[in-house]
């Protein structure tokens, strides 16, 4: 009798230690979680705010949140110089080239991503040249698609007596003079990106002709990129290089008016996200890629004039609503996949002459800026 | 009985070498400061130097001081960076010495307001101002709105984009500092000097010449080393208004990108190079002064002249128009906080209270960590600086003119230079930690920057408490704590709260060093003004800057009910 109580005594401990450590086992996530990225607040607080909920509904954590704001060269230089111990969990958005140079420099920890999740993202996009969206290798993913197009000021440019803006020649318009907002490529990732499609498109020589061309129409170089749709949406210019989600479309719903518009062979990016190797709260940063990659994760873009990474899900919403506000802001865009789309964009060439194109851009274009805008 | 022994203890001390007693405690008790200062201001100076001469492998080179020197675009930037120092100091010294004299030497309508509001411009947090000028007077601004909608103008004129631009900002932000430093020396002119030179016949424009002008000099020239400093070492207005061919601009950009070595290194090397000009203008000042010092303990002041006829309007119509211009930023900014969606309009269509809300329920730890971080550099100020103003007014300690030099130093110092310097000396890990990685590196540079107003502020109560009233106290027996505490602390403490008040107000605007060294979840006011600006919210930056001009005018009207007229002490 005594020795069966003792049994079951036994076989009872032995059962709730086990689950115990089934449970302290189970991949709890840790409550913090530090970004690094040069992808706007407008959407990189909406995406942790929705993230907050869902962790907290799912594993009753509530974590901390925050991110670093800085441009994409910095975002990649300062977790060079963290080598391995990293100030931030999560690197996110800039080019993809930059991601397989981190994961190269092992400074980047493989993703956890489901097979599903993973699968419904296709490996590239775009023609004659496709462009990688998932990295083969599993150390970075795309979260969204975003071309790098243009902004304009509609009610400005009717005061300069210039038609809408379609292509990247309209910028020439010698009634834009003075109008044009610019940023230099050493300072802007998504700037360097756009001169870069120049390049490809018209060849070396014809392009910097083509840009001084531009130049001659841009009134001063700003600081940063995203200087340039505050200055267009302000009315300060006219047009200038833009990506919709740094500010373009928050723009708009803060009541200015701004158009967007994404030229043919426009540089289109897939925002990568990964995580960084050492990263004190890597279960946390696997949870947040993955929570991008549902439909609540996905709709965060959808709704902020983005595209979804996946041909799964297209922006639609109720009239009125900001998905379908941001339909009209990109010129009845509703997925990436519904065509073909245009790239001739070589990301290994730009890589390659990168700081090239940034010197000639330096003795070229900036040193002579007075002289050039006298043409 | 207590008392004779307590006379016996102060006659042994007299007896040692050194020539007053409190010194020979304070020999020891002090060293703390010292190592504060060493560890804070000279170990990131010679490491940020050590730096720039040696490569990646910890090799001596010149090569990157030599790539430097011989890149024709650095040297322009140098040139410009002068040229643009030189400039303001001329711009602001005109302004300066005209509000100045007017003050001093005049009665006339508003006078009080004037004097009151001539300092207000310095409270400016950094970016926002240019900002402000922007709104009112870019291409899309309100002035050029009204010119194109209301007179025909077909194109916009360009009053901010450009060399120009930077030269006004500048200007009209950095001209009270001459004032004040003016005000502060001019004010102890003897009426005497005055009057034996009228009785010589030299009058009127003369007499400022011959008299007035000299005996400015000491308050002047340390109100234009500052000037030229600030205006060499700022960086956010030129970029803002497109000018980037200047050193402080290149150091910024080139330490904010972390992609290209050469170019960061190019950033280390400027940083260097400010700093050894801060040094050699320091020096040179230091030189001058030491040969001109007027300093006259007792004066009195000349008779003030009621202005009457054309005087009597021109004058306030100077400061009416000096001061409109002036507050043209504030106008902006407050316009900006609270439009909405202003564009293309000269003012706002629409108000709101957004920006506000956004800004206290979504990030509130802008505020927060502002008011955290400088509150315990105010802290940290008062430990440290109120020491080193003892140790300068009532030791004889060999090492006063270095800690004079060196807190004279951190005054010029610029903010991006001391940012760099701190990146490199304090990445290194101690027992396994870095600084840089620790919070409390945003409160210690704050404190080490604002450092120098808390001193000063200190210092000249110090001089103004005789010390017999301290030997009195001595006398009956008192400690040098209970001394302190019973007898100075209660003559100076007022002294030194103004003192720490400038320290606050002053750090709570500072951006340069404080923008380099925060890492995610540290960020203050001023890096917030940066972050949303860059992210291209200029209506939340404008909501911040907003906050920082209320808690700045609110600081400087206690400082000014709390000292007086002394205010040019603090800058001197």
């Amino acid at each position: 009798m005594s020795r069966k109580i003792i049994g079951l005594v036994f076989c009872f401990l032995l059962v709730v230690s086990s689950l115990m450590t089934v449970f302290a086992a189970q991949p709890a996530i840790e409550n913090e979680l530090v970004l690094i990225t040069p992808v706007s607040k407008f959407i990189v607080d909406a995406a942790l705010e929705k993230f907050k909920g869902y962790a907290q509904e799912r594993w009753g954590v509530s974590v901390k949140v925050s991110a670093s704001h800085d441009g994409t060269p910095t975002c990649y230089g300062k977790i060079v110089e963290w080598n391995g111990r990293p100030q931030a969990d999560i690197f996110w958005g800039g080019e993809s080239a930059l991601f397989d140079e981190l994961a190269k420099k092992n400074l980047l920890e493989k993703l956890q991503l489901s097979e599903e999740l993973m699968s419904l993202i296709p490996a590239e996009i775009g023609e004659p040249k496709p462009l990688p969206i998932k990295d083969p290798n599993g150390y970075w993913v795309g979260s969204t698609l975003e071309p790098y197009g243009l902004i304009y000021n509609p009610k400005l440019l009717k005061r300069l007596g210039v038609d809408e803006i379609k292509t990247w020649d309209d910028l020439l318009n010698p009634k834009l003079k003075g109008w044009v907002a610019q940023c230099t490529p050493d300072r802007s990732s998504s700037s360097h990106a756009s001169y870069e499609v120049i390049l490809q498109l018209l060849g070396w020589e014809k392009a910097w002709e083509w840009t001084e061309k531009l130049a001659a129409n841009t009134a001063n170089f700003s600081a940063r990129s995203r200087d340039v749709p505050s200055t267009v949406a302000k009315g300060e210019a006219a047009v200038g290089f833009a990506v919709p989600s740094y500010m373009a479309f928050e723009e708009v719903l803060a009541g200015y008016e701004v158009k967007y518009v994404a030229p043919d062979y426009c540089f289109i990016t897939c925002e990568p996200i990964a995580v960084i190797a050492g990263a004190k709260n890597s279960r946390t940063a696997q949870a947040f890629i993955e929570f991008l990659q549902m439909e609540e994760g996905q709709r965060v873009f959808m709704e902020r004039g983005l595209f979804p990474i996946t041909p799964r899900y297209r922006v639609f919403g109720a009239p009125g609503s900001t998905a379908e506000r941001a339909v009209e802001f990109t010129g009845g865009v509703r997925s990436f996949f519904d065509k073909p789309t245009k790239n001739i964009y070589d990301s290994e060439l730009a890589q390659e002459r990168y700081s090239e194109v940034n010197e000639t851009f330096r003795k070229r274009i900036v040193e002579r800026h007075n002289e050039l805008k006298k043409k | 009985m207590k008392a004779s022994t307590a006379r016996a203890g102060i006659d042994k001390r007299f007896s040692g070498n050194w020539e007053n007693p409190i010194l020979r405690w304070n020999g020891w008790r002090v060293l703390p400061i010292y190592i504060f200062l060493a560890v804070f201001v000279i170990v990131p100076i010679i490491k940020i130097a050590l730096d720039a001469f040696t490569d990646t492998q910890g090799i001596l080179t010149f090569k990157y001081v030599k790539s430097f020197f011989t890149d024709p675009f650095y040297l322009r930037a140098l040139r410009n960076s002068m040229l643009l120092g030189l400039a303001v100091v001329v711009t602001t010294s005109i302004l300066g010495f005209c509000s100045a004299y007017f003050l001093l030497r005049y009665e006339f309508a508003g006078k009080k307001l004037f004097s009151y509001l001539t300092i207000f411009p310095i409270i400016m947090p950094p970016l926002v101002g240019v900002m402000g000028f922007i709104f009112i007077l870019g291409r899309a601004g309100t002035v050029n709105t009204i010119l194109m909608d209301y007179f025909g103008f077909l194109r916009p004129l360009n009053f901010v984009y450009g060399w120009h631009g930077v030269l006004l900002v500048e200007t009209l932000h950095l001209f009270p500092l001459i004032t004040m430093n003016l005000l502060d020396s001019m004010g102890k002119i003897d009426a005497s000097l005055e009057e034996a030179a009228e009785s010589v016949g030299s009058v009127g424009l003369r007499k400022i010449k011959d008299i007035t002008f000299p005996l400015s000099t000491p308050g002047y020239v340390t109100g234009a080393l500052l000037v030229f400093m600030w205006a060499f070492a700022d960086f956010a207005t030129p970029l803002v208004v497109g000018v980037q061919d200047l050193l402080a601009a290149q150091a910024y950009l080139n330490i904010v990108q972390f992609v290209d070595r050469r170019l960061f290194q190019m950033g280390i090397v400027i940083g260097v190079f400010m700093i050894s000009l801060s040094i050699i203008f320091l020096i040179i000042a230091r030189r001058y002064l030491a040969l001109k010092d007027y300093a006259t303990l007792s004066y009195s002041p000349v008779e003030k002249k009621t202005l009457k006829g054309w005087g009597g309007f021109l004058v306030p119509f100077f400061f009416t128009v000096l001061l409109i211009m002036a507050f043209i930023p504030y106008l902006g900014v407050t316009l900006a906080a609270f439009g909405k969606a202003w564009a293309m309009t000269p003012f706002p269509v629409q108000y709101t209270l957004g920006y506000f809300t956004r800004i206290i329920t979504e990030t509130p730890k802008y505020i927060i960590n502002t008011f955290m971080y400088c509150g315990l550099a105010v802290i940290i100020c008062i430990t440290v600086g109120v020491p080193i103003a003892w140790i300068l007014t009532r030791t004889k300690m060999k090492s006063r003119g270095l800690l004079d030099a060196l807190v004279t130093l951190i005054l010029a110092l610029p903010g991006t230079a001391l940012g760099i310097a701190y990146i490199r000396a304090f990445n290194m890990p101690i027992f396994g930690i870095s600084l840089t990685t620790l919070w409390i590196i945003m409160p210690l540079v704050l404190a080490v920057r604002r450092l120098p107003y808390t001193v000063r502020s200190t210092h000249s109560s110090l001089l103004v408490v005789h010390e017999s009233l301290e030997e009195a106290a001595r006398s009956v027996g008192a400690s040098g704590w209970r001394v302190f505490y019973n007898i100075t602390l209660p003559l100076i403490w007022k002294g030194i709260l103004t003192g720490a008040l400038f320290s606050f107000m002053t750090s709570i605007q500072e951006s340069a060093a404080t923008i380099l060294l925060a890492i995610p979840g540290w960020e203050t006011m001023t890096v917030g003004i940066f972050t949303f600006y860059t992210s291209g919210s200029m209506n939340e930056s404008a909501a911040l800057g907003f906050i920082l001009i209320v808690v700045g005018g609110l600081s400087l009207y206690v400082i000014n009910k709390l000292s007086g007229k002394k205010m040019g002490g603090f800058f001197g």
